[in-house]
């Protein structure tokens, strides 16, 4: 069964681009548009990863992880953080990687295949 | 034994009057001039009225006793010699006697060759004593006589040297004044010349000779130009006259016939013998003096001019923080009454500030600066950078202190402009980023869908393409326009055209999201006076904001969302263009705040910076732009525009 991916951003261009990219790549996909609909849909969907972006409008990424962190279920799922803000690399502690806005496909496929395996 | 020609007084005291006749006898015998006395009272009294010289004094004594008179005694007169007539047993007693300095004791009964022995000592002691008085007051006289001579000497010879000097002096004036290489008299700026007792000038200095030709031989009075009317009054004759120096104003006639008004001073020289030989006159030019007194008028003035004009508040303080003085400018901005502490008129304090620049120069001398926010009169907040400067007086110490005060408002504004540039730039890097991110999404979906034939892929990612350029070149725009403020370069241009290239520009976003455009083209032959490019920038950013209004408004169904689009003329003047969309609305809050500075509602897709420029450009159009709106409402944005023709426009 293929891997599920969560891609949460504020940006809707943004969270189309990487379904296409994961799509294409052959990965389910759910999404988000902000922290708390994030966490409604982790807690539905179980998500194998989750991509957080974190300087939304509504709520903080930071904010966002720490109460998934929080959630037993949840607590072990993988983050990686796709943002813009230079600082991202300290926001969320675990993050099994941090991606820099704007990136390419590849640099995606890359980072889900050496975390989720083949 | 008396050995002096003038027999001495002797006084003897004792209660038993044997003794008295028989000791008495015996000293007269030794050719004493002697007193008696039978108590100690008694004696005490007759020696302070005939002062003897030597004081024969029984021991024992009734009232007082032999001891206590010696005390007295010797109390008021050390010079006088008491021996002490003891009995048998007052061997005490006459040690005692001998420690208040008796000159020797003699014992009962009274034997003459121990009497001899005393009485030989007391006379050696006495006449000693007045070998002594007599040589220390013959050194005193000798010196005060010596000293007296020395003195007398001293002053001779000094005087002597000083009119020595004085003759030489004044008899080479003489030749200093004639002779063109004396460095003095030549380079002092007055006019010296001698008189003689003829009242003839004899000799001139070389500014005397330029200012009056040659006077040599001609009389005292000519240059005074008086000798017609028979007046031969003149400070030189004034001078021989009283033998005093004199000072007096006249008025001279030049060599070029101009009339000089002149300070003349003159002073006597006198030969030896002490007569009034000659008479120097020394000519202060008052005309230079008026000039000299001229331009330092004029230097002051200028100074004050300069004070003045400064562009800077100057202020003169004392130690109390008084202002003493005040620059027109500062006058200007905080008023003008002197006296006043600096605090109170600056700062508007009742007490001294903190860190008070003044202060510090005061205590070290230093210049110092410091930068605060002062109050003018009108109650505008000045940002102002302060120097000190110390005034000394004649002795070093610093009087007053100068504070200069630059206005630097301005500055500080533009440092904040700055400040507010760098600040957009950090947000505005972000949101670049973003967008480029979409724009990677978008061109991802082109090559996808080509790479898959998805037509309908391709349509979509290529929409999205043209969409996100349209949004970064907005945005771009946006930024140069904030950093470098774009000169207006307004053209008529027809309302058709910006309406056509609006429409051109907003629709294909509008329809994207689902919604509808409705606009209407304005009447043929409207046509605006404008900077196209500008004005396009500034309607579009009012487009996109209503685009973005509907998109966050959660309560209509997809497809219910119109935006209205649509010019009006107003008048001969003015036309509106007037957007409307049933999106969200705003709150009291946004429709004020919507046209300022980095105000933005769209969190990280904004920079706030599109409808600060929107405004900024109408305004600078001479237009405005109206806002209705209400939340849930919807909202109506009317654009005030010049047309060609009117007022506005031209």
């Amino acid at each position: 069964m293929a891997k599920k991916i969560l891609c949460i951003d504020d940006e809707p261009e943004v969270v189309e681009y990487l379904r296409d990219i994961l799509q294409d790549a052959g990965y389910a996909t759910c999404e988000a548009y902000d922290g708390k609909q994030g966490f409604e849909v982790a807690r539905r969907e179980q998500p194998d990863l989750i991509t957080l972006d974190l300087d939304m409008s509504k709520e903080w990424g930071t904010r966002f992880y720490r109460n998934l962190r929080r959630n037993p279920d949840l607590k072990e799922v993988p983050i990686v953080v796709v943002s813009a803000l230079s600082g991202n690399k300290y926001a969320v502690k675990d993050a099994v990687a941090t991606i820099d806005k704007p990136f390419t496909p590849q640099q995606i496929l890359d980072v889900l295949k050496r975390i989720l395996g083949e | 034994m008396a050995q002096d020609v003038e027999a001495d007084k002797l006084l003897l005291a004792d209660d038993e009057q044997s003794i008295r006749r028989v000791l008495g006898l015996s000293l007269q015998d030794r050719g004493y001039e002697v007193l008696t006395a039978e108590d100690g009272h008694s004696a005490y009294e007759a020696y302070r009225a005939h002062n003897p010289d030597i004081v024969l004094a029984d021991i024992k004594m009734p009232g007082l006793d032999g001891v206590e008179l010696l005390k007295r005694i010797k109390e008021e007169s050390p010079d006088t010699e008491v021996i002490m007539i003891t009995g048998h047993g007052d061997m005490e007693l006459a040690i005692q006697s001998l420690k208040h300095e008796a000159c020797d004791f003699v014992t009962k009964p009274i034997k003459e060759d121990v009497l001899d022995i005393a009485l030989k000592r007391a006379e050696e002691k006495l006449s000693m004593r007045r070998q002594l008085r007599s040589y220390t007051e013959s050194l005193e006289q000798m010196v005060r006589e010596q000293s007296a001579k020395l003195v007398e000497a001293e002053k001779l010879a000094a005087a002597g040297q000083v009119l020595d000097r004085l003759s030489t002096a004044l008899n080479g004036i003489a030749d200093d004044l004639d002779s063109g290489d004396s460095p003095f008299f030549q380079e002092i700026p007055c006019l010296i010349s001698l008189h003689d007792s003829s009242l003839r000038v004899v000799r001139a200095n070389q500014l005397f000779k330029e200012r009056f030709g040659d006077r040599l031989g001609e009389a005292s009075w000519s240059i005074y130009g008086k000798g017609a009317a028979g007046d031969t009054d003149c400070p030189a004759r004034r001078c021989f006259r009283t033998g005093q120096p004199e000072k007096s104003q006249e008025f001279a006639t030049d060599a070029r016939g101009e009339i000089v008004p002149l300070l003349v001073h003159t002073v006597p020289i006198q030969d030896t013998e002490g007569r009034v030989d000659m008479v120097m006159e020394v000519g202060v030019d008052l005309t230079r003096v008026q000039n000299l007194q001229q331009e330092l008028f004029f230097t002051q003035r200028r100074y004050q001019q300069l004070f003045d004009e400064v562009p800077c508040y100057i202020t003169v303080q004392d130690r109390d923080l008084r202002i003493q003085a005040m620059n027109r400018q500062f006058k200007q901005e905080f008023g003008d009454e002197p006296g006043e502490p600096c605090y109170s008129i600056y700062k508007h304090r009742s007490d001294i500030c903190p860190e008070c620049p003044v202060l510090k120069t005061f205590e070290d001398g230093e210049s110092h600066q410091y930068e605060t926010v002062v109050t003018a009169k009108s109650g505008e907040q000045q940002n102002v950078l302060i120097w000190t400067a110390p005034l000394r007086d004649s002795e070093g110490e610093v009087a007053q202190v100068m504070e200069m005060s630059t206005n630097i408002t301005e500055i500080r504004q533009l440092q904040d402009h700055l400040t507010n540039l760098g600040m957009l730039l950090s947000s505005v890097s972000h949101n670049i980023k973003n967008l480029f991110t979409a724009l990677d999404g978008a061109m991802y979906k082109v090559s996808s869908g080509l790479a898959k034939k998805d037509e309908s892929r391709v349509e979509q990612g290529w929409h999205r393409v043209s969409h996100l350029v349209g949004r970064i070149k907005g945005m771009v725009v946006d930024i140069l326009d904030y950093a470098k403020q774009r000169e207006l370069e307004r053209i008529p241009v027809p309302a058709r055209n910006l309406h056509d290239r609006l429409v051109e520009m907003i629709e294909p976003r509008a329809v994207g999201y689902g919604i509808r455009l409705d606009h209407q083209p304005p009447e043929e032959g409207l046509e605006l006076f404008a900077d196209t490019e500008q004005v396009l920038n500034a309607l579009h950013n009012l487009l996109d904001n209503a685009v973005e209004a509907c998109l966050a408004d959660p309560n209509k169904e997809g497809g219910s969302h119109v935006i209205r689009l649509y010019f009006r003329v107003e008048s001969e003047e003015w036309a509106l263009c007037v957007i409307e969309d049933n999106g969200v609305g705003m709150d009291r809050e946004t429709r004020e705040k919507m046209f300022t500075l980095f105000f933005s509602t769209k969190g990280n897709r904004g920079t706030g910076l599109g409808m600060f420029i929107a405004g900024q450009t109408v305004s600078r159009h001479g237009g405005a732009i109206e806002v209705e709106s209400e939340p849930g409402q919807g909202s109506r944005i009317t654009v005030w525009l010049p047309r060609v023709g009117g007022s506005v426009g031209q």
